[in-house]
């Protein structure tokens, strides 16, 4: 991990010092202290970020993130970064984009979120949900929010539809990590309108023990977006299995509503189900409504307040948990 | 003077010529002829500008300063009431978005003017401004595409990112077309003004607006923030 955050941060000093001319790299910070009432459980995680061009149509991005839990076993404010209480690098990459006739040719190398379904950063950690969805949580034999590629991704298309393809190594930085071995990702997505689809598919090793967990994972998955007048719909559909023998469904739709005249508050609701299906007594079945609000009290601080009811397993989720956290981002 | 009056004259004789030819049209089939002295109107309309820009027209060159140093983006622009309104369908500008930012930070547009809000970043953008100035929510849209906004009326709007709480641009609609933007130095240079007493207004981000006078006899245009 060292040898390879110093290797990339040599590439992006080199490229950048290759570019003078280019603009400058921004650099970001966000803090972020919630409280859950589940357990009692509080966190603080923090996340540095630099990006920009160090030439034409060069993009790098830079990312590490340090968070902290009073109770690892609770899923609250991992929505998009791990909490295990050390520096982690997250994504570190460069990327050239070539827009030759209006379509689109890009390729990325480094390491990145894996390219499945609803996968940024940002689609994740800054809307004001706290908790990644099931289907995207460390341990639920899904897709994790904290699994990342070290590989090489290419993009090709025309706007209103592209591919990406994606070759590479986990490079996982959650609580769970795949076994090392090749990636294959792949993703098409398609927009009309005020609608964005997509489906996905990945054939990666599992993160399970060798001993019991064979062959390998595979899943496919399909997402929709479709945002009208301040009101955002989206969902993920994924139906695969972990490794040989075992099949996992589940989804999640969102809503999220910021309409003229609600000022600096967006409204969030959520339903997710996720099913894993194996001989008893390791199946699972998890139900999860989420309603919230994230409130931009100033620019870059933001409230965010969940109310989330849980039932079905694992056994951690019953009962109601309402989570508040507040964020803090600065950009030089 | 008496120029511009006569101007003036014959645009009002236009446009109620192309009012009655809009009564008789369905007996006389004259609808080529409307569009063509629509067009002369719209074009005797801009005359009395065009030819004081061409007479006498002159750049304003000033500096802002806030406590006495040089401040970049703020937006300068002069009152020129006796300028026709903005054509309908004014030119178009760009407001990006790249590498989680808007470029540029600040823009100044006439009213009228179309602003073209690009997504050039492979993340999603939820482009909106909704407290003053021209409100709207453009949603979601992809890399490589692109949302228009017609800026039709003069005010300032916040315009922000629903998703990365760190994006913020402004947008100061005008309505004149004596306007400028001070570069890193402070300096901003009004193109192609008459050479006149104005009334001139400034605002830049985290300042409040303010006013004053200027005459040619001036050289330059010093705009001060305490």
């Amino acid at each position: 991990m060292t040898r390879y955050a110093a290797r990339a941060t040599l590439l992006l000093c080199a490229l950048h010092a290759g570019a003078a001319a280019a603009q400058p790299i921004t650099m970001e910070a966000s803090a972020t202290a919630g409280h859950s009432s589940e357990d009692a459980v509080s966190a603080a995680a923090t996340q540095l970020r630099a990006f920009g061009d160090v030439g034409p149509r060069i993009h790098v991005y830079a990312e590490a993130a340090w968070g902290t839990t009073t109770d690892d076993q609770v899923d609250a404010f991992g929505a998009a970064y791990p909490y295990q209480n050390r520096p982690q690098i997250v994504e570190t990459y460069a990327e050239r984009m070539f827009r030759p006739r209006g379509a689109i040719l890009g390729v990325k190398g480094g390491r990145y979120r894996t390219p499945f379904g609803i996968y940024a950063a940002s689609d994740q950690s800054y809307n004001g949900f706290l908790r990644p969805p099931l289907m995207r949580y460390d341990g639920y034999f899904s897709i994790s929010n904290n699994f990342l590629e070290q590989g090489a991704d290419l993009i090709a298309g025309v706007p209103r539809l592209t591919v990406e393809a994606t070759v590479g190594a986990p490079a996982d930085i959650g609580s769970v990590h795949r076994r090392s071995g090749l990636d294959t990702v792949a993703r098409a997505q398609a927009y009309a309108g005020p609608i964005v689809a997509g489906v996905s598919y990945i054939r990666t090793e599992p993160y399970q023990s060798p001993r019991f967990a064979h062959g390998r994972a595979e899943f496919g998955g399909l997402d929709l977006r479709v945002s009208y007048s301040g009101v955002e719909l989206r969902g993920e559909l994924i139906d695969g299995r972990p490794f040989a023998g075992t099949k996992t469904i589940g989804w999640y739709t969102d809503l999220m509503v910021h309409r003229v005249g609600m000022g600096p508050v967006t409204a969030l609701a959520r339903i997710e189900d996720l099913a894993y299906q194996t001989a008893p007594p390791f199946d699972m079945h998890g139900r999860r409504q989420t309603v919230g609000a994230r409130v931009r009290i100033i620019q870059p601080l933001a409230l965010q307040v969940n109310l989330i009811h849980q039932s079905g397993a694992p056994a951690a989720y019953g009962g109601q948990a309402l989570d508040v956290a507040l964020t803090y981002t600065v950009r030089r | 003077m008496r120029r511009e009056l006569r101007l003036r004259r014959v645009e009002r004789l236009l446009l109620v010529a192309v009012k009655l030819l809009d009564s008789i049209d369905s007996i006389f089939r004259m609808r080529r002829l409307r569009p063509m002295l629509a067009s002369l109107a719209i074009s005797l309309s801009l005359l009395p500008a065009a030819a004081a820009q061409r007479e006498s027209a002159m750049d304003l060159h000033g500096t802002a300063r806030v406590g006495g140093r040089p401040v970049q983006n703020a937006v300068i622009w002069l009152d020129a009431p006796s300028l026709p309104a903005a054509p309908r369908v004014g030119p178009r500008v760009v407001l990006d978005q790249r590498n989680l930012a808007f470029s540029p930070h600040v823009l100044a547009v006439r009213v009228g003017t179309t602003v073209d809000f690009p997504n050039n970043d492979r993340v999603f953008h939820n482009v909106f401004s909704f407290r003053e100035g021209k409100v709207f929510n453009l949603g979601l849209y992809p890399v490589g595409t692109s949302r228009p906004v017609l800026f039709d009326r003069p005010g300032l709007s916040r315009i922000f990112c629903n998703i990365h709480p760190n994006m913020a641009a402004y947008v100061m609609a005008v309505d004149t077309p004596y306007f400028a933007v001070s570069d890193q130095a402070g300096a901003f240079a009004i193109r192609g003004a008459a050479p006149r007493d104005y009334r001139y207004h400034a605002w830049r981000p985290g300042g409040m607006e303010i006013s004053g006078d200027w005459t040619p006899s001036a050289d330059r245009l010093a705009v001060d923030w305490p």
